[in-house]
């Protein structure tokens, strides 16, 4: 079922510098725009004075709320329409000049009068007003099977613990960017999003123009992993305000330093679990409460305790999320939204029932297998996790795993840890174009986005594969509203989308080609010049999932071992094995890589990054990527992936998605590692050296061999 | 944000480098790579930029008994140089754990001694902080301080010295050589920082336009004796040190007869631990005088809440310097 191995057909555009990227375009007279940005932390905005900034030289406009009231009210407008300050460093107003030093000059010189309010700035001292928001991303925010409470009682083990995650940022390496103009009435966004269609839409309707007189065009992104979305739109907007009425190209790019607080952040959650087992190690019970932070202005909630419902066969389960309001930057989505954090607290904690009830962790996996999905009761389109288990056991030799605290390696103490992951499987709609050019080469488009994750190269590959050409015979078209409509790129879910609109295409091209009389052994190329000389061309669709009597979800198992230095106790990822369920893989050299890319950020999540706010100004400190530390080659372990391939009739091609996969579950992997390597649970992350420290006994003091002169 | 405009010129020489390096606004650049950062938070604001890069200040080599490092040799040819490597490999190490390929291949030896805190408050806009605006308060004293200072702060700064090159030359008593409007001087690395005190705006004792035009280290620091540099921090490359420990010691007829302890990453200057020396001097070079001598070193440091493991995790960086020293390994 496998296909190619191919390489990335946009590589070596991108790593000879061609392939343009929203923030290189260059368009004539272009202005550059800077942000004034609030000093305060919460309140009223009540004067803007820019009578300074105007005789900064090179200066040609300002805009802030006056100018954005003629906006259409919506989320993606709040905040450049209504003059409320939420959060430190939120903008205020927006200054554009001949270049960006003076852009930027002016808009230290914007003077901006505020009315404070007394602010919140963590969740701990707002705690009394949590509430139970109704929606966690697309699921209810409470759920309730069973009596847990009373399985809980009468359970042979309970573990009851406390689990906390930190805020994450995304940092993408390319910073968002909009370089826009106007063509009368109507106006050109080049800018780096995860959706050019949505921005489209966004960008209309506040507007009030005709979707039709706005193109948006991101041929790549240099990342994304959820920021280059909604949060992003309001600084936009404010930038085609002030090219509509400078009559100017303008180019807006945020610093590193915006990208902390200007768009989006994994929320920090603290997460109260309890869960209950018989003595054979049969789950009876889960209780999974999550409090997490919002903004004051936005109501964003991850599907934290999701995995608590449905990723284990469980006939009493509880889950309930909770937010608190802060004056924080908004949360977002962030890869592996929810199974990051829930995977690390309901993986740890199976990890300490295996240790307490005597059972081999895969082991007391495998004996809670949900043969269905409890929570919908419904069943699996497929569900290959035991096979998973099995394989990625196997490859990392888990049958050889000493007993805890006992290997040594030098100065590192060795440890071998596992955990589950998973992630639900959506589509959305999607138009695909394929034309067949006169020269018999096929041209495809859609109006969806390349992440960096090998869409462009997928999707060449799928109609290649249809047509039974070269893959050097397909050149994809991506990332512009001028082509089909695509999705947008999160959620793990482009390629499911756009592989039955894509089959649908070429089926269409050939059923045309077969009625203008393409012959049976006639290449596409000779039958193109014979029947149609101008070329050809047809169109698919396919619609978003409704699954009511059916459950689609990847899943997959991960195997770390790590080393902490017994006295220092320095935290190294060694070796990771894993295993994958991803439905069809349509390329196995990708999926290995944005596999082995999730990991890594997982690692990360789990042992590095930290978005860090003082407690007493509520500003985010140590914003820049000095401080906030991400892995580096020198913290790459050595990857194992093994991709399970499903045969699932239910999904169209049945293709799942594969993005979120690694960076769930790897985060209990390596915290369950270091317990089995030192002995101590450390139940919040990221996991670091003062966690272990004091818990490493300090080297015992003896003689050495002695020493010659 | 970015900083405000300034103007570029290159040094004819030392002298005319020195003649306008002390004007008001003026600041010498060779590398960049900490200037630039800190141009673009604000923390920098020159509006003249004098580069010494093509000053011919990046020789390495023998000067009588010291080894010269000239101030603008690069990190990535210091760390490779058969002098350094051969006569003085503490130095090689203390480079080859300092930033990233690509940086050292930028950033120069004058540099990196004198590149600025990396504390949070100081490098973040809009936090309290003496060192960037004198009077506006300390915001690591009572807020995030994973990375303030054990040693030398005060009630002004508790930011620390974040160069790991500085911690293995003090520990091998290197001193600096410095032209001025008054001529060359000569100052010992250790006295070219100065702690906070009333003034934590001013990181060290040169005068204004005094340029720093090379490093001497002198040979008997390496003859003869063992050292070896260890740097712990979160992730395995390319970070500041959570601290660091540059460790020397000379070995005769059994007995341990010259030590440094200097620990970087804990105070506003690499930073000696005298009180850990004394106690290794005479003594066989054991992991239980280790021990003792590393209890001792660190005896009395003052930790705030979110750096007091680091006190621990010192003395045992110490053990481990000095065992990795004796057992070769």
């Amino acid at each position: 079922m496998s296909g190619e191995r191919a390489r990335r057909i946009e590589g070596a555009l991108k790593v000879t510098g061609r392939a343009e990227y929203a923030g290189e375009v260059r368009p004539d007279g272009m202005l550059h725009a800077a942000l004034v940005q609030a000093e305060i932390t919460c309140g009223d905005v009540v004067g803007i004075d820019d009578s300074a900034a105007r005789h900064t030289p090179g200066f040609v406009d300002q805009v802030s709320y006056d100018d954005a009231r003629s906006l259409a009210p919506s989320t993606a407008t709040a905040l450049i329409r209504e003059p409320v300050v939420h959060f430190p460093g939120q903008p205020v107003g927006l200054t554009a000049a001949d270049t960006l030093l003076a852009a930027r000059t002016a808009a230290a010189r914007v003077r901006v009068d505020y009315v404070e309010r007394p602010s919140v700035a963590a969740i701990d001292q707002a705690l009394d007003e949590a509430y139970a928001p109704a929606m966690a991303g697309r699921i209810i925010g409470a759920s309730h099977r069973g009596d847990p409470a009373v399985a809980l009682t009468g359970a042979h083990l309970v573990v009851r613990n406390r689990y906390q995650t930190a805020v994450n940022n995304h940092h993408p390496m390319e910073p968002h960017v909009v370089v826009c103009w106007w063509e009368g009435e109507q106006v050109v966004v080049h800018t780096s999003t995860q959706a050019v269609y949505g921005t489209r839409a966004i960008i209309a309707h506040a507007l009030a123009m005709p979707a039709d007189d706005v193109r948006v065009v991101c041929r790549y992104l240099g990342g994304g992993f959820g920021c280059k979305g909604q949060l992003w739109w309001p600084w936009m907007l404010w930038t085609l305000t002030a090219s509509k009425r400078t009559g100017r190209p303008i180019r807006l790019e945020l610093t590193r330093a915006q990208m902390f607080t200007l768009v989006g952040r994994r929320q920090e959650t603290v997460q109260d679990l309890a869960v209950g087992f018989d003595a054979t190690g049969r789950l009876v019970a889960i209780e999974h409460d999550v409090l997490a932070q919002t903004s004051t202005h936005g109501e964003y909630c991850d599907t934290t305790a999701e995995v608590s419902r449905r990723l284990y066969a469980c006939p009493n389960v509880r889950t309930l999320h909770r937010l608190v309001r802060t004056n924080e930057p908004q949360p977002i989505p962030m890869r592996a939204p929810g199974t990051a954090p829930g995977t690390f607290a309901l993986e740890s904690a199976l990890d300490e029932a295996a240790e307490q009830l005597g059972i081999d962790p895969v082991e007391l996996r495998v004996r809670n297998f949900a043969d269905h999905d409890h929570d919908a009761d419904v069943p699996w389109s497929s569900n290959s996790l035991l096979q998973c288990y099995q394989v990625a056991a196997d490859r990392f030799g888990w049958a050889q795993r000493p007993a805890s605290a006992t290997v040594v390696d030098g100065r590192w103490r060795i440890g071998w840890g596992m955990a589950t992951t998973c992630y639900p499987a959506h589509r959305q709609p999607c138009r695909v174009r394929v034309r067949l050019q006169p020269d018999g080469t096929i041209v495809v488009q859609c109006g969806t986005q390349d992440m960096g994750s090998g869409t462009y190269t997928v999707l060449a590959q799928m109609v290649a594969d249809a047509l039974g050409v070269p893959l050097s015979q397909v050149t994809v078209e991506l990332g512009d509203t001028l082509l089909p409509e695509g999705p947008f790129s999160g959620g793990s879910q482009v390629t499911a989308s756009m592989f039955p609109a894509a089959r649908q295409a070429t089926d269409a091209l050939r059923a045309q080609l077969a009625e203008l009389g393409m012959g049976h052994d006639e290449t596409l190329a000779d039958a193109v010049q014979r029947i149609a000389p101008d070329g050809i061309e047809a169109e698919g669709a396919a619609t978003a999932n409704a699954d009511i009597d059916v459950r689609c979800m990847s899943f997959g198992a991960i195997f770390t071992e790590v080393g902490v230095d017994a006295d220092l106790a320095e935290i190294r990822v060694r070796r990771v094995t894993a295993a994958f369920a991803t439905g069809r893989v349509l390329n196995p050299l990708l999926t290995e890589s944005q596999h082995i890319g999730g990991l890594i950020g997982g690692i990360g999540m789990t042992l590095l990054e930290q978005t860090v706010t003082d407690r007493s100004s509520g500003r985010i400190i140590g914003d820049n990527l000095a401080d906030y530390l991400v892995p580096v080659h020198a913290d790459m372990p050595e990857f194992d992936i093994a991709l399970i391939d499903e045969d699932d009739t239910y999904l169209p091609g049945g293709v799942k998605g594969v993005g979120m996969l690694g960076t769930a579950g790897i985060q209990a992997a390596i915290a369950n590692a270091i317990h089995h390597a030192t002995g101590t649970r450390v139940r919040h992350l990221p996991i670091r050296i003062e966690d272990l420290l004091h818990e490493l006994p300090a080297t015992t003091p003896g003689a050495l061999p002695s020493m010659s002169e | 944000m970015s900083g405000v405009a300034f103007a570029y010129s290159r040094a004819a020489d030392v002298a005319d480098a020195v003649a306008r390096g002390g004007a008001p606004g003026a600041a010498f650049v060779a590398g960049g790579t900490d200037l630039l950062q800190l141009w673009k938070a604000g923390r920098a604001t020159p509006t003249e930029l004098i580069d010494v890069y093509g000053l011919g200040l990046d020789g390495i080599g023998v000067d009588g008994d010291e080894l010269s490092i000239g101030a603008t040799a690069r990190l990535s040819d210091v760390a490779r140089h058969p002098f350094v490597v051969d006569q003085h490999p503490l130095i090689a190490e203390a480079v080859l754990a300092s930033a990233s390929g690509q940086i050292r291949n930028m950033a120069t030896v004058g540099g990196n001694l004198l590149q600025r805190t990396r504390c949070p408050y100081f490098r973040t806009a809009g936090m309290a902080c003496n060192k960037h605006r004198p009077g506006s308060g300390c915001g690591a004293l009572d807020g995030e301080d994973r990375h303030a200072a054990l040693f030398g702060a005060g009630s002004s700064c508790v930011a620390t010295h974040p160069s790991d090159l500085a911690v293995a030359l003090v520990a091998l008593d290197a001193t600096v050589e410095v032209s001025g409007a008054r001529g060359v001087r000569r100052v010992g690395l250790s006295e070219l920082y100065r702690l906070p005190g009333e003034r934590p705006d001013v990181d060290t004792t040169l005068a204004a336009g005094e340029l720093i035009t090379r490093v001497l280290v002198p040979r008997a620091a390496s003859i003869g004796r063992l050292a070896t540099y260890v740097k712990v921090r979160d992730r395995a490359s390319f970070e500041f040190a959570l601290l660091s420990v540059a460790a020397v010691i000379r070995i005769d007829a059994g007995t341990i007869v010259h030590a440094r302890l200097v620990c970087g990453g804990v105070a506003p200057a690499p930073w000696r631990l005298p009180a850990g020396e004394a106690l290794l001097i005479g003594q066989k070079p054991e992991r239980g005088v280790f021990t003792v001598a590393a209890a001792a070193a660190v005896e009395g440091a003052p930790p705030l809440p979110g750096n007091s493991f680091k006190v621990e995790l010192l003395r045992r960086a110490l053990v481990r310097t000095l065992t990795t020293i004796a057992t070769g390994s």
